[in-house]
């Protein structure tokens, strides 16, 4: 065991964490929204739309992501090749930064799995909510962003961290896209002189301590937001 | 039949019983009245050990029992004989109402599956259920579910049942028919120990009535003892509160 | 000019693959069985009241929802060996299969214990109560009457592991086994890495059609031991 290779490694993994979390938060930041208006539309059976969403959830949760990950890493280049050619954009399309692909794939999966999340927090809200706001005046959407909203976050919550720590750990699969993210930089290191077990005691401890520390803070957010409710019962 | 002594429990740093005793005959209708956490329910969920008692002693028929050691077969043997009717019925969900009254039959008791079935549909024709025999807990309303949890206890023949707070949970409207189902049990002979907050069952059917306060017996007596002349000032004051003050007891 | 999109290869790359399958439910299977068998013995310990036990365990389901299947695969890898050599036992000729059983028995033994032990704590106590009050003992009631009832509370939970695992076993690929996606990386490293896209979605394709299959045989299941329980509407 090298004890030298594995402190030195184990900073290496580490200095892949912003790419990581960068590409978490700007997944979530598209999936949340995303995630909760689709949930609307299920739940009210928008026409056409409610369908749609119910076959994109049912293939993202039916697929492995890394499969998704190599159909869109396989295409989304293709493609925009076409729309390049066609409109004369002079720009080498290897030559976009992988963490684009990241953005997009990852946002694709986690606002499938939000979908489901938001659908099963919106239904345990009573439908009594929503008649006692039109009752008080509010408009529908008012009644959603200051009643329905706030309620259906606490209850999903939990599974809210839960899609989050996966997003984390499915980030490790950026190496498809040679997205120079925690276990690709930490694998490089390890190819030189094949300290593969050094390499992968250092990804696994950096993923430990990113993802405890993201579960501890969304169960602290958890008990703040429950104040909040214990308040108003 | 039974006779428990100097039963202490607590929960904690809580003593809900602080040394009763209870003595009950072959044939006793008694109820338990007290205020909320005088220990009744604590009391009869120590008798078939629900709940395990920290000192005392009990006598059952040929067994006795020491609270501090008790012995597992002990427990089991006592258990044949007494049956328990629980305030939330407990009727096992997985279970249409003939299977919940021949479970214990069948597995406890080891009797014959043909047998035990015809026990059980008596049981349940008993407590007028008989077009109920094959529905689900969730299919039957809180007095019918009470009911099956009452045949359940009745179809075991057991020396003694246990009831409590049978009518607690049920909807106001439901509450008369487990009553009387258990008046019709009581008129038959069956020896029956009831934690209850309704009066009138203890007034009309009981034989003895045990008022207990802050996990102590203050006073027993029949019926009439205890509800037309109360001796104790916290029976008195209890009664009080549970009856309007114009209501004359005709016993 | 060179086609870049052969549709039809998609459908002709399906029979090639499929035969392969058989790797990935041996090693899904085997993973399961003993998943649920390890996830017993966590969830019994996280419910037993020796506080040891308890921190043990719910220090393992942490560790293991913490840690990505493909570092899980490769710890396991190139890790046991490793430790496995200073010992002296040399693992070096030893089937990736197992390997892949082994990272993946570990994992779903973690998530097991969770759905196991909701569903324990999802049975009212009462249940019990009445049932050694009815003059069964203890084992007889947890046999015929809790675990019955916690079965069906698990069977969704179970359902959404089982294709869940399904899904992060295409990852053993990497640490080399031949499974359906070994295979299909075969197929495209032949070709140069001409018409990888197809046979990428011809992997997407069957492992869809496996996870609705799953899905469905699950909500059959659910109903039929779900007698006595009021059904929801499924929204």
């Amino acid at each position: 065991m090298n004890y030298q290779f594995l402190l030195e490694t184990f900073f290496v993994a580490l200095s892949g964490v912003p790419i990581a979390l960068l590409v978490t938060v700007v997944a979530l930041l598209i999936a949340l929204p995303l995630g909760f208006l689709l949930a609307l539309t299920r739940i009210n059976k928008i026409p056409v739309i409610h369908h749609l969403a119910k076959i994109y959830v049912s293939f993202v949760r039916g697929t492995p992501i890394i499969i998704q990950i190599f159909i869109m890493y396989s295409s989304i280049p293709l493609m925009l090749k076409i729309i390049f050619e066609k409109y004369n954009i002079n720009y080498d399309i290897y030559k976009i930064n992988p963490i684009w692909y990241a953005f997009i794939v990852f946002a694709f999966s986690t606002t499938a799995i939000l979908i489901e999340v938001f659908r099963s927090a919106l239904s345990t809200i009573e439908k009594g909510q929503l008649e006692a706001a039109h009752a008080t005046g509010l408009t529908t959407f008012q009644a959603y962003r200051r009643i329905i909203i706030p309620q259906a976050l606490v209850v999903a919550m939990p599974n809210i961290c839960t899609a989050t720590v996966n997003l984390i750990k499915a980030t490790s699969l950026g190496y498809a896209m040679s997205l120079p993210e925690i276990t690709l930089k930490a694998k490089v290191a390890a190819n030189v002189g094949y300290n593969y077990v050094e390499a992968y005691i250092d990804i696994f401890i950096v993923y430990l301590i990113l993802c405890s520390t993201v579960e501890f803070l969304f169960k602290r957010y958890e008990k703040h937001l429950s104040k909040f409710k214990a308040a108003n019962a | 039949m039974l006779e428990i002594k100097n039963i202490h429990k607590s929960f904690g740093n809580n003593e809900i019983l602080k040394g009763v005793d209870l003595a009950i005959d072959k044939g006793d209708v008694v109820v338990i009245l007290g205020p909320s956490g005088s220990g009744k329910t604590t009391l009869l969920r120590c008798i078939n050990f629900l709940e395990n008692a920290d000192q005392g002693n009990a006598t059952f028929g040929d067994i006795q029992v020491d609270f501090q050691h008790v012995k597992k077969k002990d427990v089991h043997a006592i258990r044949q004989r007494v049956a328990f009717v629980f305030q939330n019925y407990n009727l096992f969900t997985n279970k249409t109402a003939l299977e919940n009254v021949t479970e214990g039959l069948i597995i406890g008791r080891k009797v014959p599956k043909a047998q035990a079935i015809e026990i059980g549909k008596k049981a349940l024709d008993k407590v007028g259920l008989s077009e109920k025999y094959d529905a689900y807990p969730s299919q039957l309303s809180g007095g019918q579910q009470q009911r099956v949890g009452i045949a359940r206890a009745v179809a075991l023949n057991p020396d003694i049942i246990l009831f409590d707070e049978p009518t607690s949970a049920l909807d106001p409207e439901l509450v008369g028919e487990v009553l009387q189902v258990m008046k019709n049990i009581a008129a038959e002979g069956t020896t029956m120990l009831v934690v209850t907050h309704e009066m009138g069952f203890a007034k009309d059917v009981a034989n003895r009535v045990i008022f207990m306060d802050g996990g102590v017996v203050v006073e027993e007596g029949s019926p009439h003892d205890i509800f037309v002349n109360p001796k104790e000032e916290r029976t008195k004051k209890f009664l009080k509160r549970v009856i309007p003050e114009d209501y004359t007891f005709y016993i | 000019m060179e086609k870049y999109f052969d549709a039809s290869y998609i459908w002709n790359s399906i029979p090639v693959l499929l035969p392969f399958l058989k790797v990935t439910f041996l090693v899904a299977g085997s993973s399961i069985v003993l998943g649920t068998i390890f996830g017993l013995l966590l969830a019994a310990a996280k419910l037993s009241s020796v506080k040891l036990l308890q921190k043990l365990a719910n220090l393992y389901t942490t560790i293991m929802r913490c840690t990505p299947s493909i570092v899980l695969l490769f710890l396991v890898y190139y890790g046991v060996p490793a430790l496995a050599e200073n010992v002296g036992i040399n693992l070096h000729s030893i089937e990736t299969a197992i390997f892949v059983v082994v990272t993946f028995t570990l994992q779903f033994a973690a998530i097991m214990s969770e759905v196991i032990r909701s569903a324990y704590l999802a049975i009212p106590k009462g249940q019990f109560e009445a049932a050694v009050s009815v003059g069964l003992t203890p084992i007889q009631a947890y046999r015929r009457i809790i675990f019955p009832q916690a079965l069906v509370v698990a069977l969704p939970n179970f359902g959404n592991g089982m294709i869940a695992l399904l899904q992060e076993g295409a990852l053993a690929y990497t640490i080399g086994l031949i499974d359906i996606v070994g295979k299909a990386n075969l197929i495209i490293a032949s070709n140069i890495n001409a018409h990888a896209l197809e046979i990428y979605i011809a992997l997407a394709i069957v492992y869809w059609v496996l996870s609705i299959i799953i899905e469905k045989f699950f909500a059959m299941l659910e109903k039929f031991f779900g007698k006595g329980k009021k059904t929801l509407e499924t929204t």
